[in-house]
């Protein structure tokens, strides 16, 4: 009961990388704030000049203040909800664009490890979290190939001969024991 | 929109997925604007006064008025599409940013030297090929390391014959492994 609860509570952490989405939501947030500041500079500078006018030409003919910056408002607003969306859009797809790219280098990279390549870099670009998770798959690579490498000396070594048969014997369990501690 | 190279098993982050977020996000703005044009309907909607004089004055005077109600209606939609951007942002990126954690919490185990399992993501998530890229890995290594072991296993069972063959069957097992590591460059 216990442990569902907990699983329960641990499927509900959403925010697990704030260098990815934290700076989205930082460059989500900036976009919404630049399209609010413009259209609150816009629309106030309108509404000086279109009251204005309204006062000075006479024959009010409507209700409220409303009526009169109705066209304006609607397109103000049209032009702050189409603004503030296509950026977004592209951000997204900016977004999406470096995703597969860092990461589809990243399975590349794994692709290559399987065929033996450990040591040809990822090249996930330094772009963030992406960048430092390409980082990590190349230590992680690196490290195989320098117990590969280690293991491989040694069995060479051992091969080659002129070792008492005592040494021989000892090296050899240790030569076992190196090659059980690759990916277990 | 691919990838370097075109996953073999799909796409790595699906167009559906895209066009998913693109739609929340579309729905998230047109709402934050919606409430905008409430907030200035209902400042905007007063009646003016009935004669031609307040009228007047009411207009001349309706502009720096409406300054202050203008700035805190852009105030709260900022906050309020911030805020239900940021929520949405963290949960549709987490569909990402979810199988990035989990990798490098088993790439930290892997390297660690703690028995590492295969990996998989919940359904619905994205990155789907770099689990199997990594699985491919890791299995590959495996299959490896079995068949060094077998073959150093299979010379030490000669090893009840005299031990000048023992010695001659292991020396060439270890030049069969080292030949065999040297696939890994």
């Amino acid at each position: 009961m216990k442990i569902r609860a907990l699983q329960t509570r641990r499927t509900g952490i959403r925010y697990v990388i704030p260098r990815f989405q934290g700076l989205a939501v930082l460059a989500f947030a900036a976009i919404i704030a630049t399209g609010g500041a413009i259209f609150w500079k816009l629309v106030d500078s309108e509404f000086q000049r279109v009251f204005l006018h309204a006062a000075i030409r006479g024959h009010y003919a409507f209700d409220s203040a409303y009526d009169i910056v109705r066209d304006l408002l609607a397109w103000h607003l049209a032009g702050l909800f189409v603004g503030v969306f296509l950026t977004g859009s592209v951000l997204v797809l900016l977004l999406v664009a470096v995703t597969r790219h860092g990461i589809g280098k990243a399975v590349d990279s794994l692709r290559a490890s399987a065929d033996g390549d450990l040591s040809t870099p990822t090249g996930a670009g330094s772009i963030g979290e992406i960048g430092r998770f390409g980082e990590n798959i190349d230590a992680a690579r690196s490290e195989t190939l320098a117990s590969v490498l280690k293991i491989r000396s040694e069995a060479a070594a051992l091969a080659a001969g002129g070792i008492s048969p005592e040494e021989f014997r000892l090296r050899w369990d240790e030569l076992k024991q190196g090659i059980r501690r690759i990916a277990p | 929109m691919s990838g370097p190279v075109a996953s073999v098993n799909g796409p790595l982050i699906h167009r559906r997925y895209v066009f998913g977020l693109l739609l929340r996000l579309c729905v998230n703005f047109a709402g934050g604007v919606g409430i905008l044009f409430v907030i200035l309907y209902f400042a905007l909607s007063r009646p003016l006064p009935g004669d031609y004089a307040e009228v007047f004055h009411a207009l001349r005077n309706l502009s720096p008025f409406l300054r202050p109600i203008l700035a805190v209606s852009v105030l709260v939609y900022a906050l309020l599409a911030c805020g239900s951007t940021s929520a949405l942002c963290v949960y549709i990126l987490h569909k990402v940013a979810g199988p990035l954690y989990r990798m490098e919490l088993v790439l930290d185990q892997y390297r660690s030297g703690a028995p590492t399992r295969s990996v998989s993501f919940r359904n619905g998530d994205q990155i789907q090929a770099l689990a199997q890229a990594f699985n491919l890995w890791i299995g590959t290594l495996r299959r490896d390391r079995q068949r060094w072991l077998a073959t150093m296993k299979d010379a030490e069972r000669l090893c009840l014959q005299d031990e000048a063959t023992c010695r001659a069957e292991m020396e060439g097992a270890l030049r069969k492994v080292a030949e065999d590591m040297a696939r890994y460059h």
